[in-house]
């Protein structure tokens, strides 16, 4: 078992905004069509990608960041996003195991829209070598 | 659907300048070997990028997705040649693979679900 628990510590909601020419980018690095909307995997910046680098400079939470390998992802939309939309994502740890050399730790982020509606809940499992 | 990509260290630095993911296990081949990696591996989110841009094709546009969920199982390097697929299971459902040319799945018990 880790020496602290961190399961059920939630972080700080972080203000992100939808920017067209980054979307783009993210859509042409996947090779979707960039003219085509938001691609819904963006979803690994403004939501993810906005919150995991809380967990990964909590020092409570001492993720070894070299061994750590992102296992599972789920991302759940109510809805998608619109370019120029500022979205708030918040993280937290919904889990944190360790079983024979291995850690496993669940982060799940919530991410709404300026009216406080739900557009995405966002789920990874990263599994950390011991 | 299905795509085929051969993954290049360029596009995987694209995907890291993108998602700002720029772990140096994606970018530096010196430190990917130093933590026991054969050296820099593609990021389990560019592979989930281009399974969700194909669900996203089959399910008549990306607006229409609503989950989409992937297990990473294997790692991906520069040179690995591997084919996406999206293939319906009914009732608003999508089957998700990935596998290299020698057979080995990447994406393992990989789905989608559309409106």
């Amino acid at each position: 078992m880790t020496e602290v628990s961190v399961a059920g510590r939630s972080y700080p909601a972080v203000t992100f905004q939808i920017d067209r020419e980054h979307a783009a980018a993210f859509a042409r690095a996947i090779g979707a069509d960039p003219g085509a909307g938001v691609p819904p995997t963006f979803a690994a910046v403004y939501s993810l990608g906005a919150t995991a680098s809380q967990l990964f400079e909590d020092p409570e939470a001492a993720i070894d960041f070299a061994k750590l390998l992102h296992a599972e992802q789920e991302f759940a939309w109510t809805r998608h996003p619109q370019p120029g939309e500022t979205v708030t994502s918040q993280g937290r740890i919904a889990s944190d195991m360790s079983r024979r050399g291995m850690r496993f730790v669940s982060f799940e982020t919530d991410t709404k829209g300026a009216g406080g509606d739900e557009i995405c809940r966002s789920r990874a499992l990263f599994v950390i070598r011991q | 659907m299905k795509r085929t990509v051969t993954f290049t260290k360029e596009q995987i630095v694209a995907y890291a300048d993108a998602s700002g993911d720029h772990n140096p296990i994606h970018l530096d081949d010196d430190f990917a070997r130093s933590v026991g990696l054969p050296g820099v591996i593609a990021h389990g989110m560019l592979q989930m990028g281009i399974a969700g841009a194909v669900a996203a094709e089959t399910a008549g546009g990306g607006d229409r997705l609503r989950r989409l969920v992937c297990r990473f199982s294997g790692m991906v390097v520069p040179g690995d040649r591997v084919t996406f697929s999206a293939d319906s299971a009914g009732d608003g459902k999508l089957e998700i693979r990935a596998v290299k040319e020698n057979g080995e799945a990447v994406l393992t018990k990989s789905s989608a679900e559309y409106v």
